[in-house]
């Protein structure tokens, strides 16, 4: 045995806000170490007060006030998330996800990772989403802990989906917490996502987190 | 472990096999480090009288100060007091002064300190068969302390270069608004990159693994648990990069180790060495399984949910060499649930079916077991698995879901 290995984790990603674990896996396509600055390839730009298109442009939501959209770029597999911030993806984030399609994982990842996201299966139920976040947490984002609190039905565009309330430890020693509402439209996976620091941040952009998802509209249902 | 450390592995690796090729020409073997050798190069209550090993204990002071205090450790009295008690028993006369942290990461791994503390990961106690393998891993890092490596290989190391220092070290360690978050992994490769000028050479860790041999057949375990351990780790490691197609990973903490081969072959040696015939030897199964049993779901949980199926399955098919159950069926049915390939929903309810046809199957297995049939058309099967499960666990968190879903 010997000293902790940091190498050895070449492929983990050191932030665990969903957001940073998407920005990070293109970083990470071109640095094999464990880097500390996962946002060298992003920008942020302003999302307005007003309906706007999110991820493939297939889901539209309204904001009640500003927030902040992080690109993520270099991504194929992942073109259909999108991901915003009103303090900065470590204290808080909103992320979207239009279209997941069937065999597809909700990040990028090399076939011979030895831990995986689970890909989405379109007859899966919302335990079996609320596992595949919950894997993605501790495969990508090193959550040491993480407690589902609730999954519970809920309509969302226009059809019965879900809603997922879990909180995770993380390896920076903070406890966050987050709400997944999401559905199953044709097959494909819709959702909109919460996740912030516990102490505060949660509570405080949970009100913007219900207004965007009492909002979502789907533009077209794609054949 | 670290670049650098790779780097320096391979090198001595290269010259290791320079040396076992030599003495193949002579007929002469490389010297085994011989168990009855290995003599504590500390007492009780060692403090260092040296001015760079003072320093040196300073600033690991602050590092197990960050380190006690974080949240990510396990606070359960009665498995702390246990492996405290483990230590105390195995680490020979530095015993009493030891102290032992467990922290909830889901990794084989556990790490001695200069001053004497040691960190154990919780994926550690999930995959010790018994108490001799678990007290065979905290002895041979004991022996890290009693042999004085750290300290040792610290020297070596500033005398081949004098670019590292104290300040740096403790910039990187100890300096304001930089914490070891032990568990974030870039913290830890920090402290890993720090922890490396601690690195042991091939000699050290045969060295470790004599004395830890040692100090568990004096306390009347069985040496060959040494052995033991390290059979599994390697399998695990191999059976997870031979599943996504690959070779074993390099730059891991094996690679600092002597070769696999010749490992295996003196820790099998030294154990037949020290064995006495006619002692009674006791591997203490039944009072680690006793002991670890309150949190073996969350460690199952913790490994499974990583979604690497190659070592999850290694891992729980090792573990069910000592008999399968409710929970290890269990655990089998997610890790092809989380792999979910065509078929594996399947195989993922062979596995629930059978974990819940144990008395010990889990609420959880209930669950999935109804969800699979529900999956299925199965829908009265279903209905009755929830039902059940909604039993067994009646504030479980999806209740409403599963409810709802029932109709």
């Amino acid at each position: 045995m010997g000293p902790a290995d940091g190498g050895m984790r070449g492929d983990r990603v050191s932030r665990t806000r969903f957001v940073a674990v998407l920005a990070a896996a293109g970083v990470l396509t071109a640095c094999s170490s464990a880097g500390g600055d996962d946002y060298g390839l992003s920008d942020y730009s302003l999302v307005r007060v007003q309906r706007v298109q999110v991820g493939d442009g297939s889901m539209t939501v309204a904001p009640v006030r500003p927030w902040n959209r992080h690109h993520a770029v270099m991504f194929e597999d992942i073109r259909d998330v999108e991901d915003w911030t009103l303090n900065g993806p470590l204290l808080d984030g909103m992320s979207f996800v239009t279209g997941l399609r069937n065999g597809k994982s909700l990040i990028r990842q090399r076939r011979t990772t030895s831990q995986q996201v689970p890909i989405f299966r379109s007859n899966m139920t919302p335990p079996e989403i609320a596992a595949m976040l919950e894997s993605l947490y501790r495969v990508r984002g090193g959550a040491v802990d993480f407690r589902t609190l609730s999954i519970q039905p809920r309509p969302f565009l226009g059809t019965t989906g879900f809603q997922f309330d879990y909180e995770h430890l993380d390896g920076d020693e903070l406890w966050r917490r987050g709400r997944a509402v999401g559905a199953v439209v044709n097959g494909e996976l819709y959702l909109v996502l919460l996740d912030a620091a516990k102490l505060h941040y949660y509570e405080m952009t949970l009100p913007d987190f219900e207004a965007v998802v009492t909002s979502a509209q789907l533009k077209a249902i794609r054949s | 472990m670290c670049r650098h450390c790779l780097e320096v592995s391979r090198r001595s690796l290269l010259i290791g096999s320079g040396a076992a090729a030599a003495s193949l020409a002579t007929g002469v073997a490389e010297a085994r480090v011989l168990p009855r050798d290995m003599v504590p190069l500390v007492g009780p209550g060692y403090r260092p009288t040296e001015r760079d090993e003072m320093g040196l204990w300073k600033e690991m002071d602050r590092v197990e100060e960050e380190i006690a205090g974080s949240n990510l450790l396990i606070a359960d009295d009665k498995i702390t007091g246990y492996l405290r008690d483990l230590i105390g028993t195995v680490g020979g006369p530095a015993a009493k002064d030891f102290r032992i942290y467990l922290a909830r990461i889901p990794e084989f791994n556990a790490m001695m300190f200069p001053t004497g503390f040691a960190v154990v990961f919780s994926g550690l106690l999930l995959r010790m068969r018994n108490e001799a393998q678990l007290a065979g891993v905290i002895a041979h890092e004991s022996g890290h302390f009693l042999r004085r490596h750290m300290i040792r290989s610290w020297r070596d190391e500033r005398r081949k270069t004098d670019i590292l220092s104290f300040a740096a070290m403790a910039a990187g360690v100890g300096g304001a608004g930089v914490g070891v978050y032990l568990g974030d992994y870039v913290q830890l490769a920090q402290l890993g990159t720090i922890l490396s000028l601690f690195q042991y050479s091939r000699a050290m860790e045969a060295e470790a693994d004599s004395m830890g041999a040692k100090l568990i057949a004096e306390t009347g375990y069985p040496p060959v648990e040494m052995a033991n351990i390290w059979e599994q780790l390697i399998g695990e490691e191999n059976a997870s990069a031979r599943y996504r197609g690959k070779h074993r990973r390099r730059g891991s903490i094996f690679d600092t180790h002597p070769s696999e081969g010749s490992r295996m072959v003196d820790l099998r040696t030294d154990a037949a060495e020290i064995t006495v015939p006619g002692k009674a030897y006791d591997n203490h199964r039944a009072r680690y399984l006793a002991t670890i049993a309150p949190i073996r779901p969350m460690l199952l949980d913790d490994q499974v949910k990583l979604n690497d199926p190659g070592a999850s399955q290694y891992l729980i098919e090792t573990l069910a060499q000592d008999g399968w159950d409710g929970l290890l069926r269990f655990y089998e049915g997610e890790i092809w649930r989380l792999r979910n390939r065509p078929g594996d929903d399947v195989r993922a309810d062979q596995s629930y079916a059978a974990s819940v046809a144990y008395p010990d199957a889990p609420a959880d297995a209930w669950r999935w077991h109804g969800i699979s049939l529900m999956k299925a058309g199965r829908t009265g099967e279903a209905k009755a698995a929830l039902a059940r499960y909604l039993k067994m666990k009646p504030d479980a968190p999806d209740a409403a879901w599963v409810r709802q879903t029932v109709g």
